[in-house]
């Protein structure tokens, strides 16, 4: 009996202890990521002139609220909500961001600095290919070792000559970094005065490749050089620059690499050869992330702690989530020969262009199930 | 001839020359090259760094060994940083000479290289930049001297026996403007000599002149300035052409074109101004005019 009475005492314990774990020491499975779809909207194949407008009486004519997009053979303007303000043929050249475009011919005359709705702002008589940087529009000038920067009026801002051609460009609010094909990184802050002058060196052929800024202009960041290839960052403490990280590469590359920091300026996602790396300004450490050819790289969702990548080639590209750690979050693969991407909050807009021509734009929202 | 030539390049030429007996001898990095605007050439307001050699589709060679380090295929590239020289490639050639082989046929870029030969094929001569006409744009930096180098320093000569152009001159001050060979007299006081010249070149990229490689002006018999377009550098954020008396695009030419001379004063008397040209095959034009000042 007594043997009896300790088994089911025994019992009594393991299960009363188990009633107790279950309440005590649960821990709530993870929400699931999901990417739910919003809307998707066709592009109309665009047939009109260049210069396209947003209809006058439209209610995206005086929206202030628009995405830009160039995606296969044409560029334009949708809302949020999946109204496109217009689509165009692209033109010879393009500059184009959220705050407004300039289509351009290939030795053009003047620059007609254009809204998102097609209205001209400015016009510029100043020789060379516009870009954009953020809302920052710059010129890039005859020889590709001169640029100028212009502002919203079309008034240029400064101007410069660099010593070699001009292989790399990133900018933040404050400052405006030129990558050179000598090895030498310059910053030009807003005035037009020389803000940082560094040559990484250390390489048997010096070169800029890639660089970027992060969104506070605090941390600039190039790959440099062949035989060996290197990441470097640079801090600016008080008034000067100082390299905080460098690291040799196995990479090669002898072409543009993409390469910036993520919008809260905690990561900096570069390109290697075998996917993208990514670097904790905090801890000052690396991650490496697989994918195939990227096409899009350096989207950051700082709510989800999330970077998002468009990779793949040929008619076959993927969406890929990844953290900084890392860690491919998830991917979803769809066909098209070109592929556009552009995040607001949680929202993500997916461009698929075909090769036949038929094109449309998918919003995509992350939400938590 | 070819003796006098030479014989030019030694003296003027002579940094380079020494370069290019060291280096392995450059060639002609099209078949069947045309200049079509040279180095120092004003475009759009920027000087020309590099020289334009006019053809419609013909294929682009490495000048010489190197290791091709930069690939910007416009076909290819990310759109966010144009490239106004369109596509190009950036050979480094023997003793930290670059060469920039740009204006590329979009696509034709060569990326598989990596160790070039001399005479390596590194694309189709195209018109994918801000180039007026098809052709080749060859620029080489000095990466040592951080400075771009005339490329016909360091070219095999062409047979060119045309001498440039003179087609006018000028002695302007702040209110007035005399034309050389039209006036006779002109008061007293301080001018600058500007001329209108250009090499004589069988095509032409350029709505502007081509920049002639030395100009020298004398007065009374006295050298007062002369100007070479050897090279370009780059000093407090502006781009300046040649060696001797670097000068920026402002301090060169007029808004006309016409390329300064000197600022002299020209007291009572009689003056005699005259202007020579030179081109890169040693062909030369003189011009000369009398005025009396009063």
């Amino acid at each position: 009996m007594e043997e009896t009475g300790k088994k089911r005492l025994a019992i009594v314990i393991i299960a009363f202890v188990g009633v107790v774990y279950f309440f005590v020491c649960a821990v709530p499975l993870p929400k699931e990521l999901v990417l739910e779809p919003r809307w998707s909207t066709a592009l109309e194949t665009p047939v009109g002139p260049t210069v396209a407008a947003t209809p006058a009486g439209s209610d995206l004519a005086s929206s202030k609220d628009l995405i830009s997009f160039t995606l296969g053979s044409s560029f334009g303007y949708f809302s949020p909500e999946g109204k496109v303000a217009f689509s165009a043929p692209m033109p010879f050249g393009l500059a184009i961001s959220d705050a407004g475009y300039v289509a351009y011919d290939q030795v053009p005359a003047s620059l007609s600095l254009r809204s998102p709705q097609g209205g001209e702002t400015a016009k510029v008589v100043e020789a060379g290919y516009p870009f954009y940087s953020g809302k920052r529009l710059f010129v890039m000038r005859p020889g590709q070792n001169s640029a100028a920067e212009l502002g919203s009026d079309g008034r240029v801002l400064w101007q410069r000559d660099f010593s070699s051609l001009i292989t790399a460009f990133a900018s933040s609010e404050d400052l405006a970094l030129f990558g050179l094909m000598d090895g030498s990184l310059v910053g030009i802050g807003k005035d037009g005065s020389e803000l940082l002058s560094f040559s990484p060196g250390g390489s048997r052929v010096a070169g800029i490749y890639g660089c970027a800024v992060s969104p506070d202009g605090q941390l600039v960041a190039a790959i440099s050089g062949l035989d060996k290839q290197r990441i470097v960052v640079l801090e600016r403490r008080t008034s000067a620059y100082r390299v905080t990280y460098h690291r040799w590469l196995d990479s090669d590359f002898r072409r543009p690499v993409a390469m910036g920091f993520t919008a809260d300026g905690r990561y900096l996602a570069y390109e290697r050869p075998d996917g993208f790396g990514i670097y904790s300004c905090e801890g000052r450490s690396e991650a490496r992330v697989s994918s195939r050819a990227l096409k899009r790289l350096g989207l950051s969702i700082p709510d989800r702690n999330m970077l998002v990548a468009l990779e793949g080639g040929g008619e076959d590209k993927s969406l890929l989530c990844a953290s900084p750690k890392g860690k491919r979050i998830f991917s979803a693969s769809f066909g098209a020969a070109d592929g556009f991407l552009a995040q607001r909050g949680d929202a993500l807009f997916l461009g698929m262009a075909q090769s036949s021509g038929a094109a449309r734009i998918v919003r995509l929202d992350l939400r938590e199930e | 001839m070819k003796v006098r030539l030479g014989a030019r390049r030694t003296l003027v030429f002579a940094p380079y020359i020494f370069a290019a007996s060291i280096l392995s001898a450059m060639g002609w990095p099209l078949d069947a090259p045309v200049p079509a605007a040279t180095f120092g050439t004003l475009n759009s307001g920027h000087f020309l760094t590099a020289v334009a050699l006019a053809s419609d589709g013909g294929l682009v060679h490495s000048a010489d060994e190197g290791e091709l380090v930069f690939v910007y295929d416009q076909k290819s590239a990310s759109p966010s940083l144009p490239s106004t020289i369109g596509s190009y490639v950036v050979v480094e050639h023997p003793r930290g000479m670059a060469g920039v082989y740009a204006e590329l046929a979009r696509g034709s870029a060569s990326s598989y290289l990596e160790k070039v030969k001399p005479g390596a094929l590194l694309g189709t001569a195209g018109a994918s930049g801000m180039a007026a006409g098809p052709g080749l744009l060859f620029g080489l930096f000095d990466r040592k001297a951080e400075r771009w180098v005339n490329p016909f320093l360091l070219l095999p000569p062409l047979g060119d026996t045309t001498p440039p152009v003179i087609r006018s001159a000028l002695l302007a001050n702040s209110g007035s403007s005399y034309a050389l060979g039209e006036v006779k007299s002109l008061p007293q006081g301080v001018y600058t000599v500007a001329a209108d010249l250009s090499d004589a070149l069988a095509s032409s990229w350029s709505a502007g002149n081509a920049a002639p490689y030395y100009v020298r002006l004398m007065i009374d018999g006295a050298k007062v300035a002369e100007f070479t377009s050897d090279v370009a550098a780059v000093k407090d954020g502006m781009l300046r052409l040649s060696s001797q008396s670097p000068k920026t695009t402002l301090e060169y030419a007029r808004p006309d074109g016409k390329i300064i001379l000197a600022s002299r004063l020209f007291a009572r008397g009689r003056s005699i101004i005259e202007i020579l040209v030179r081109d890169y095959a040693g062909n030369e034009r003189r011009s000369s005019w009398t005025v009396s000042v009063e």
